[in-house]
């Protein structure tokens, strides 16, 4: 297949998302600096509060960041007058999966990212560390199903079954992880420690979310028209 | 913006025959001179809302009853005979007044009445605010009492 | 002679509907009316114009380019505005003109500027706060003021207010002062298209009935009154589309109008009172029910 693809106007679409996403993006910064701040108290009832509510914020970032871009989009017409414009469906799809990923990736990264600082710099135990990256992990894989749902499938109902049920999904990967030995005593010590069931975890994960992704840009950019 | 014609959806003749009438009405009075360059039909048709092929079967008819000439690559312009012209349409006055007698004669109506008939039709014509008054303000047939309304406003008839 | 756009033999079936063998073309400088009911297939062919779906079977060309193979060089000089299509509520006509005249380079800002004031429309405003009216206008001066070479437009007057509408015409009339611009637009308001159409397109479940010249179609339809008996002769006239009587009046519809008509009348027994042209609505309704044979 021969790639013939727009890309000032791609480039001006993801522009555009990230704009449609900008305020609604402050806010959840915000959230994630408080959870933090519960988190770095390193007391048990501010810990728990507090990883609590950064993971409201993650799931919450995720479901939003596809709402915002695809669904709303749709639900009120304006999808009509981006696919108007000199896009054809695989520049578009291009377009929403970059412009999707960037609004959800940047405040993921950047929550990411503290959360590591805050586990390594305050009294909390080192070791979290893995226990969070498997976590965030988990809400990655998340994103990437129900984005490849939301781009394929237009019934609000079943993209919104599939986002909650794939992040609620994760209480009972929490109490997963608890079975696995080597990654819960990780948890609790300064050293961090990947084991081979943590490493495989999270490889996994990135795996299959990548796969999910490159699904739906096939998937989508093949088509020779929208409808 | 002054449009250059006054055509209305209001009016009851066909808008070719709108421009027709009010284009002629013009030339007979003098107000476009003969040689006067008339508008382009697209620029006829946009300024006046309505579409170019309209316009260009209103100057088709507008020359074939020589009111108008168009030169190749010039555009169109008032015919240089308004005399000719004239006797034209007086024909065709003349052509219409005979059928109407022969018309009148089969329905066996006397001279008053279809004299009766004929202000009637004239009355019908224009809005004159009564009948008797009508003498003085005989002007020659024009457009310029028609509603000063060159687009459709509201849905029409 | 240049065509805006061309279609040959082209078919598209939904689950519901179907768009059969539709063949049409719209000249260079034109500004062609589709005329149909509710669901007769307008918006179809007008997605399968913009490239936006594909057909099942036929060609289509739109400004010279294949469809839906070039959909992207069709798109850039096409202007495509339909009833379903929505500006983004929170942001302001500014952000919209702002994104669509990074992505055509023909982007007129003082064309825009004019439309801005003749619309009567805010640009600081966000989207979300203008009425249906505003909303529609704001999107033909997104898509007038990129100056296309052709303007498909679905619906543009539906909904509009008497004043919004002339508004709306009379800019889409002065599209047409370059003669190298086409305009295809779809109503179900007949007044619009006898007003403004070059040619016109009827269309009725999915397919063409008819495609003309519009004074030629209006030319080709006669009301007559007249006083007598309707035979069954009368009645089984080609010609004939509608036939009403009360007491001795009968009312005649007929298309394909010939000058000898009112002679062949009359040798039928009729007393012919009144011959009218016929207003587009009149014939689109008496088509349809007819069941649509133009």
């Amino acid at each position: 297949m021969k790639l013939d693809l727009n890309w000032p106007t791609i480039r001006l679409l993801v522009v555009k998302d990230w704009q449609l996403f900008q305020k609604q993006l402050a806010a959840y910064v915000l959230g994630g600096i408080v959870a933090l701040g519960f988190l770095g108290l390193a007391k048990p009832w501010a810990f728990y509060i507090g990883s609590l509510l950064l993971i409201i914020v993650q799931v919450a970032v995720a479901c939003f960041a596809i709402s915002t871009s695809l669904l709303i989009e749709r639900k009120e017409q304006t999808l009509a007058f981006v696919m108007s414009l000199p896009v054809s469906p695989l520049d578009f799809t291009i377009a929403k999966l970059a412009g999707n990923l960037l609004t959800f990736l940047v405040p993921f990264a950047v929550i990411g990212l503290a959360t590591l600082l805050v586990i390594l710099s305050t009294p909390l135990p080192d070791g979290l560390v893995v226990f969070a990256l498997l976590l965030f992990g988990h809400i990655l894989l998340a994103y990437c199903a129900s984005l490849t749902v939301a781009m394929q499938v237009e019934s609000e109902g079943w993209n919104t079954f599939v986002m909650i049920a794939s992040m609620v999904l994760i209480n009972p990967f929490i109490m997963l992880l608890g079975q696995i030995e080597s990654i819960r005593e990780v948890g609790r010590g300064e050293a961090i420690v990947w084991s081979g069931d943590a490493v495989l975890i999270l490889s996994a994960q990135l795996l299959l979310g990548l796969a999910l992704l490159a699904f739906t840009a096939w998937w989508n950019g093949r088509k020779p028209a929208f409808y | 913006m002054n449009p250059m014609l006054l055509l209305s959806a209001s009016d009851p003749r066909p808008m070719y025959q709108q421009i027709v009438d009010q284009v002629t009405a013009r030339v007979m009075a003098g107000e476009w001179s003969p040689g006067q360059s008339l508008p382009s039909i697209r620029e006829l048709a946009a300024s006046s809302g309505v579409s170019v092929i309209t316009v260009k079967r209103a100057y088709e008819d507008l020359e074939r009853a020589g009111v108008i000439s168009t030169r190749h690559g010039k555009g169109s312009v008032v015919s240089d005979q308004p005399d000719q012209l004239r006797g034209l349409l007086d024909g065709t006055l003349d052509l219409h007044l005979a059928e109407a007698t022969a018309t009148a004669a089969r329905l066996g109506l006397d001279r008053a009445t279809l004299h009766h008939r004929l202000d009637a039709a004239l009355d019908a014509n224009r809005p004159a605010p009564s009948r008797p008054a009508a003498r003085s303000d005989v002007a020659p047939a024009d457009d310029t009492a028609s509603p000063a309304t060159p687009f459709r406003k509201g849905n029409g008839p | 002679m240049t065509l805006a756009l061309e279609l040959k033999g082209v078919s598209k079936h939904y689950p519901q509907f179907s768009l059969s063998d539709l063949s049409l073309t719209l000249p260079e400088g034109q500004i062609m009316g589709l005329v149909g009911v509710n669901g007769a297939g307008k918006s179809t062919l007008l997605r399968l114009l913009t490239g936006l779906a594909a057909a099942d079977s036929g060609q289509i060309e739109v400004l010279g380019h294949r469809l839906p193979a070039a959909q992207v060089a069709v798109k850039r000089g096409v202007g495509f505005a339909s009833e379903d299509m929505r500006l983004y509520r929170g942001q302001t006509l500014d952000w919209h003109i702002e994104l669509v005249r990074r992505i055509y380079p023909e982007w007129d800002a003082s064309y825009a500027a004019s439309l801005m004031r003749r619309f009567d429309l805010r640009a600081d405003q966000p989207i979300g706060g203008f009425s249906h009216g505003q909303r529609v206008k704001a999107l033909l001066l997104l898509c007038l003021a990129r100056r296309p070479k052709l303007l498909l437009l679905d619906e543009p007057t539906t909904g509009l207010d008497p004043v919004a509408r002339a508004e709306v015409l009379e800019s889409l009339a002065e599209v047409l002062r370059d003669e190298r611009r086409s305009v295809l637009f779809s109503s179900h308001n007949t007044h619009d298209v006898e007003q403004l159409a070059d040619s016109i397109a009827f269309i009725h479940r999915g397919r063409l009935l008819a495609c003309a010249d519009k004074e030629r179609f209006l030319g080709d339809w006669r009301r007559i009154l007249c006083m007598g008996e309707a035979t069954p002769e009368l009645s089984a006239w080609p010609e004939l589309a509608q036939l009403r009587s009360a007491g001795r009046q009968i009312e005649l519809k007929v298309r394909r109008w010939q000058d000898d008509i009112p002679a062949r009348l009359t040798q039928a027994g009729l007393d012919v009172q009144r011959v009218d042209p016929m207003a587009l609505e009149d014939i689109f309704v008496t088509t349809v029910r007819a069941g649509g044979a133009a």
